[in-house]
């Protein structure tokens, strides 16, 4: 019973097990599930994405924003005000909201280079409340305190996508979908590698010939593109924002499911966002105690398991390119041993 | 009027720098910015309105504050940050800790004590002094007294006494203090307590000014102390206070020329620049930033 | 193996985790029980905003024990249902969908603030499910559909009186603006500014916004004070009118405050104590009243709760109370014709007399209160 079970878990279950989970998602809104839960389910993967967008900065390169929430309000205002003023479409209005809290996060990024570790946490703090406070002074184009109403919902071909028609579902799905394969070619990439090596050793990659600032700038670009993407697709799903959504609160809320997940990996953003926004509705008697819970996670999970959840040493074997395995297996004609990733396990480590 | 609206930020910013002093405190010796301290603020304010409605009087009630406030520090210490310092985390998840930490206690003092305002006593109202056509409330010259009299206290602490010598020892290197015998779990557990009780002092005294409390009060009073701190430098007892007071008054001349939905945001702003220019703060040491 | 079996335990226990929350969220659809009438109640129960949704919980639940004592509404039970939205647009919008998947309710009560309601509304319009919220106050939110409605001050009518205080009663020209940065306090301060404009015997001197939430209001007041008003009309709640009195009096003891509706609170006097002597509001619920209903309302709510009401609790009461009126008007839990029932209908309640115009906004008469002695008195 112990080796079946134990047998399961080989990696090279992993690709059923990864099929069975998007089948069941997709399927899942034919079972005649409550729009209710659809809604829940919804929101559960835009968090899975904003998280996903900060792993890329603070679980694979080691900077911790404790502003993402600026990112997402940006690509949700671009978004919206675009669609509401001048009528673009959906996908048009969210690439320009990903490129405006693309450039806004270049503009910090450049501006706090010099800054490491707790300094670049506090100026992203920092940056965090300046945006808020311009959503909230900048009347003539933000609406100020009243906020950006009547959305319009995105359409595809014409065709609306709405919550009864499960359009906006599938729509989270296929935006989940693109994020996380574009976070996974980042990540087995060169820059991947070099994110890593950052979070690892700033000093040793620098060493490596790691142009570092870059790599770091570009890191913070790519997060804040993906937490642009989340806070568009949120403006046209909720289809009312105003500035009271994007709190510090809500950047808390992304860096726990981080934190809880398991900082550098995928799975745990899935999991972690689903756990994090479905407990205090289903654990109604908690719900006074939300946000107890979420420092008591980043207290704990701090203090006896910084990996994270899921965050214990990954059994994918680390794949070498072609050229480097067949001239490894050239010079000693022996088998490559498979050895794991290491870079996941040790996610904070001294 | 401008004279009148620098006068307004300076009174402001010796709040600021009663909340800043316990910022610098810590990180003077431990490298570790303590994002609970706003919400443990908050906690010594609460603390004295809740001994208050015990009927124990003002007076014990502030001092039974200030202990409890300054016991809860060392909490923080003992079951959160020790066992990180322990495992040699690296820094930033001292500062998630305390992030989580302050949300524990915010909400905790939400659930308990309600979220709305509340009254706070008056201290040491006796109206307003006129100087020469600007208007001071005499509380606030109360305050700033009771601020340089913290700072002189602490400063005398820190330099003048067995426990600040370790203290300065440690803030150089905490190996080389631990080989010449200073037992330092001690010595952090102590530098907890002082910051602590600073932030039960400086709750009382600023609740009792504004004469209101509510849970949230540490969480922007709590940002724009951290300004302080870092504009002074960061670690630097005297540069919290001169932080605090350029805080205080940039905030009060844009609420002034910009209006008031833009003073959080100036501070944020100094904040910003500072961190950009002169990590080190107007009177810090250099080398502060380790790689 | 050991470290095998750890996970395969993880695994096991993240998913249960999982299937839990998800099985929670589904929740027990119900079955339709045809012996009750289900009213929902939606505001924030927990965090910053706790104390304006626990009254609205307070308010609707004692209007529905007067009801059912006296044998509920069409011969049925008469039952609330809870939720707990947060103040936050994201909860609203599961809420919402929630409240509307449960076929038994007939109306919603809430939400608090204007931007949340605005989130859930459509959601509502949609499933023709009937909102009345006792707060939100942003002038596009009636018109969100005809299922929307608000048992709120509109804020023209009510700044007029302001205005009609600050000359009439207070005799005073020389008028400050103060006004939260809300979506109601930035509309407040927008109409009560056109209206000065528009009478040239009033003189605007100075206008100042502050973020909800800061204590320290001496910039504002320094500005006040060089700009020579002698009255200040504060569209704030009770939490920033009593602060500002106290260091506005600390300065100038003369001056003159006109509050709104909104900072009618007993926590008003509990704050500012002297400072607030004098503060006069347009009340449309005055819980000194001596009309015997709000006597006997206002004893009940310290009975139950242990304090008196605000304005925006009662606001919360009346609201039950005119969507269970419309119910045993229309005499059908059909939630169009009771739609139809709620324009129709001439409600008297504590908050006054409310009727719904065509976008579903009440009016309202009002009253003027000042403070005096430490307690809120009736102006003649």
């Amino acid at each position: 019973m112990k080796n079946i079970l134990s047998q399961m878990l080989l990696p090279q279950f992993h690709k059923f097990y990864i099929a069975a989970i998007i089948l069941t998602l997709i399927f899942l809104p034919l079972l005649g599930l409550s729009q209710y839960v659809l809604r829940i389910m919804i929101m559960i993967g835009i968090y899975a994405m904003l998280a996903m967008g900060l792993n890329m900065l603070t679980g694979y390169t080691g900077q911790v924003s404790l502003g993402h929430a600026a990112f997402y309000a940006i690509g949700a205002y671009v978004s919206a005000l675009l669609a509401t003023t001048l009528q673009l479409n959906f996908f048009i209005a969210m690439l320009a909201g990903v490129v405006v809290a693309a450039i806004s996060s270049l503009l910090l990024a450049l501006t706090t280079l010099r800054l490491t570790g707790t300094y670049l946490s506090i100026a992203t703090l920092g940056y965090g409340e300046i945006i808020r406070m311009i959503l909230l002074n900048w009347e003539p184009v933000t609406n100020g305190p009243l906020g950006v109403r009547n959305i319009p919902r995105p359409s595809f071909l014409g065709y609306e996508l709405t919550l009864a028609n499960n359009g906006i579902y599938y729509l989270m799905l296929v935006l989940l979908g693109i994020i996380s394969l574009l976070c996974y070619l980042i990540i087995n990439s060169k820059i991947g590698r070099a994110f890593i090596a950052i979070k690892e050793d700033e000093l040793a990659a620098q060493f490596m010939g790691i142009k570092t600032t870059g790599y770091k700038v570009l890191a913070f670009v790519i997060s804040a593109s993906i937490a642009g993407a989340a806070g568009s697709f949120y403006a046209h799903m909720i289809r009312y924002i105003d500035p009271n959504t994007f709190t510090f609160d809500t950047s808390i809320l992304m860096l726990s499911i981080v934190i809880l997940g398991g900082m550098g990996t995928f799975r745990g953003m899935y999991v972690g966002a689903a756990i994090l926004i479905a407990f205090p509705e289903a654990l109604r008697f908690l719900a006074a105690y939300r946000f107890v819970v979420y420092g008591l996670i980043l207290v704990l999970m701090m203090r006896f398991r910084p990996q994270g959840l899921l965050g214990w040493r990954s059994s994918n074997p680390y794949r070498l390119s072609k050229q480097v395995s067949e001239m490894l297996a050239q010079e000693g004609n022996r088998e490559i041993t498979l050895k794991p990733f290491e870079g996941k396990e040790e996610a904070v480590k001294g | 009027m401008i004279v009148q609206q620098i006068f307004n930020g300076l009174a402001l910013g010796m709040s600021y720098a009663l909340i800043a002093v316990g910022y610098s405190l810590v990180f003077g010796i431990l490298r570790l910015i303590n994002f609970s301290h706003g919400s443990v603020y908050a906690f010594g304010a609460h603390m004295v309105l809740m001994f208050v409605s015990m009927n124990l009087g003002l007076i014990p009630a502030i001092f039974l504050s200030i202990l409890l406030t300054g016991l809860l520090g060392m909490l923080i210490d003992k079951t959160a940050l020790q066992p990180l310092r322990k495992k040699k985390s690296i820094p930033i998840a001292g500062l998630i800790t305390t992030i989580g930490i302050s949300y524990i206690i915010q909400n905790m003092l939400m659930i308990l004590f309600g979220s709305e305002r509340k009254p706070f006593p008056a201290l040491f109202d006796k109206g307003m002094i006129n100087i020469l056509s600007v208007q001071i409330s005499s509380t606030q010259v109360f305050m700033m007294v009771v601020s340089i009299l913290l700072l002189a206290i602490m400063t005398f602490v820190i330099n003048k006494t067995k426990i600040g010598l370790a203290m300065r020892a440690l803030s150089q290197n905490v190996k080389a203090a631990h080989l010449m015998g200073i037992n330092v779990n001690f010595v952090v557990i102590f530098t907890f307590f002082l910051g602590g009780a600073s932030a039960a002092i400086a709750g009382t005294l600023i609740s009792g000014y504004y004469q209101i409390v509510y849970p949230t009060m540490g969480f922007v009073a709590g940002l724009k102390a951290f300004s302080a701190a870092v504009l002074g430098g960061i670690g630097v007892l005297h540069g919290a206070v001169i932080g605090g007071l350029i805080v205080g008054v940039s905030e009060s001349l844009a609420a002034a020329f910009l209006g008031g939905t833009y003073r959080d945001a100036v501070s944020f702003i100094v904040l910003i620049i500072v961190l950009v220019l002169k990590p080190d703060g107007l009177f810090g040491k250099k080398g502060i930033m380790k790689v | 193996m050991v470290k095998k079996m750890k996970k395969i335990i993880s695994y096991l226990l993240i998913a249960t985790l999982v299937m839990v929350s998800l099985i929670g969220c589904a929740g027990t659809a119900g079955s339709k029980a045809e012996s009750v009438v289900k009213i929902a109640v939606a505001g924030p129960l927990t965090g910053d905003n706790s104390e304006y949704g626990i009254g609205f919980k307070n308010a609707v639940e004692l209007m529905v024990e007067e009801w059912n004592e006296r044998g509920g509404v069409l011969g049925k039970t008469i039952q609330v249902v809870v939720y707990d939205d947060k103040n936050s647009g994201e909860e609203a919008a599961a809420i919402a969908e929630k409240i509307v998947g449960d076929s038994d309710i007939v109306g919603v009560i809430g939400h608090f603030a204007s931007g949340v309601s605005m989130v859930a509304s459509p959601t509502y319009q949609e499933n023709k499910m009937i909102e009345i919220s006792p707060t939100a106050s942003h002038p596009d939110y009636s018109s969100e559909g005809d299922y929307i409605f608000r048992n709120n001050s509109v804020i023209s009518a009510e700044a007029e009186i302001g205005l009609d205080i600050a000359i009439n009663n207070l005799g005073r020209t020389n008028i400050g603006i103060l006004s939260i940065k809300t979506d109601w306090g930035s509309s407040t301060a927008g109409i009560t500014k056109d209206l000065i404009l528009a009478n040239d015997k009033l003189n605007l001197v100075a206008q100042e916004e502050i973020i909800e939430g800061s204590d320290d209001y001496s910039a504002a007041v320094t500005k006040f004070v060089n700009a020579g008003a002698d009255v200040i009309i504060v569209a704030g709640m009770y939490n920033t009118l009593a602060p500002f009195a106290k260091q506005y009096k600390q300065v100038n003891p003369d001056i003159a405050l006109v509050g709104f509706s909104n900072a009618y609170s007993y926590q008003l006097i509990e704050l500012g104590g002297e400072a607030v002597e004098g503060v006069t509001f347009p009340i449309s619920f005055f819980s000194g009243s001596t009309d015997p209903e709000i006597q006997s309302y206002v004893q009940r709510y310290i009975e139950k709760y242990g304090s008196a009401p605000s304005a925006l609790t009662s606001q919360a009461y009346d609201s039950a109370g005119i969507l269970l009126q419309a119910i045993e008007n229309a005499g059908t839990t059909d939630r169009e014709k009771i739609k139809e029932e709620l324009y129709r209908i001439n409600y008297k309640g504590v908050t006054g007399d409310t009727f719904f115009n065509a976008i579903g906004d009440a009016q309202k008469t009002y009253v003027r209160a000042t403070v005096k002695n430490g307690a809120f008195v009736k102006v003649e």
